[in-house]
This record gives structure tokens, C-alpha cells and sequence, in this order.
């Protein structure tokens, strides 16, 4: 969603989905939710928020706040740029990536 | 200013569990985790903020986030477990259930 931030990304087989993490380095549940899409297979792309500028992620985070109109914690997923899942819920996060 | 290790993290949320009436996380991969996010939190801004929240860019505006947070005893009380899920209820420890995302109070309002 933004081109002046570089993510690292994870390929796999799935790829019905773009899948964007917006995760923090020192969180539990973030490194859990990167886990989760590495072992389903899910190709994505993250970029861990607390290691960028303080500027450029204040602009990350309210962009984020305002293109969903949602309070942003982490992870944050971004499913093909429309829907957004805040916090790591295992069930959630099955359902909305690998539910048909 | 030293930096602060593992074994000294252990020890801070060891004694906070201890005096809050909360056990430490029974997840002992997520409870590793946290320890080291709380280390280089330490390590990086010079206070135990939250490893699962993101720094406002200065202790003051940091503070209600410092470990153990000021919503840990509410998010105990009503989930089980804090946001991080570092500390929870001897109840839900008891009760066998994994620790999972919850809402985050600090951001939410």
C-alpha cells in the first residue's frame, strides 16, 4: 500500500490473496501471525512498523486508521488492499484467507 | 546506559506478576518472546514499553504503556490475560485455554 516503505516478502503457494502485515518486531502475537501465514503456505508481504522512522510510521499508521476507519494495533493484516483484521486471532485470520 | 539482559527481564516480570496477584504466561515460547521484546524495548527507548505496542516517540506519551500497562488489570479481569498476554489469572492459567488477540484498549479509548 505504500511504495515508500520497503517490506520483506514471503512467497508460497497460496496466492488468492495480496496479504500485507503491518506487525511490530517485539510482539508475541505478531511473530505468531507471521508464523501462521509462513506455515499455511500464504504468500505475503510485512514490514515491521517499529523499526521505521518516527515520521514515516506516524504516516503509516494514520493512513491506515483512515483508509479503514479502525483503531490501528498490531498485527494489522490487509487483505487485498479492502478488509483489514487488527490483532491476531487464529480463527479470524483462517476465515478470511483460507475459507473459499 | 547498561543494557538490560534476559535473565534481568525475567526477574522484572517475575516481580510485578508476584505483586499484581498474576501468573506469568504458561506459553513458555510466548513468554520467551516477550521477555526478549521487553529486553529490546528496554535496550532501544530506556523503559519496559509494551513489546505489542508501538512507541509514540517519548516516555511521557509512553507511559500508559510502560509494563505492566494501565490496562493490564482490566484486560486480566476481562479476558483472562493483558493485551501481550504476559501476565494472566491464575483462573484462566488454570483453565487450559491458549491466550489469543484481544482488543487494545490503549487505542480503542
Amino acid at each position: 500500500m505504500f511504495d515508500y516503505i520497503t517490506y520483506t516478502t514471503v512467497e508460497g503457494p497460496r496466492q488468492a490473496h495480496q496479504v500485507e502485515v503491518y506487525a511490530l518486531s517485539t510482539c508475541g502475537f505478531c511473530k505468531r501471525a507471521l508464523e501462521f501465514l509462513k506455515n499455511q503456505g500464504i504468500s505475503h508481504r510485512y514490514v515491521h512498523v517499529d523499526l521505521l522512522p518516527l515520521e514515516v510510521k506516524n504516516q503509516i499508521k494514520e493512513a491506515l486508521r483512515s483508509q479503514f476507519n479502525q483503531a490501528v494495533s498490531f498485527p494489522f493484516l490487509v487483505i487485498d488492499g479492502k478488509k483489514a483484521l487488527v490483532g491476531f486471532v487464529e480463527a479470524e485470520w483462517r476465515k478470511a484467507l483460507l475459507d473459499q | 546506559m547498561k543494557g538490560k539482559n534476559k535473565e534481568e527481564v525475567r526477574r522484572f516480570t517475575e516481580m510485578v506478576a508476584q505483586k499484581q496477584g498474576w501468573v506469568l504466561s504458561q506459553d513458555t515460547a510466548l513468554y520467551e518472546d516477550l521477555v526478549t521484546g521487553l529486553m529490546v524495548n528496554w535496550n532501544r527507548y530506556g523503559y519496559f514499553l509494551c513489546p505489542c505496542r508501538d512507541s509514540e516517540g517519548s516516555r511521557e506519551k509512553d507511559q500508559p504503556i510502560i509494563c505492566p500497562c494501565i490496562y493490564a488489570r482490566p484486560d486480566i479481569q476481562e479476558y483472562g490475560h493483558c493485551f501481550c498476554s504476559l501476565y494472566w489469572s491464575e483462573d484462566f492459567a488454570r483453565s487450559g485455554k491458549s491466550p489469543q488477540g484481544i482488543p487494545d484498549r490503549h487505542v480503542e479509548g
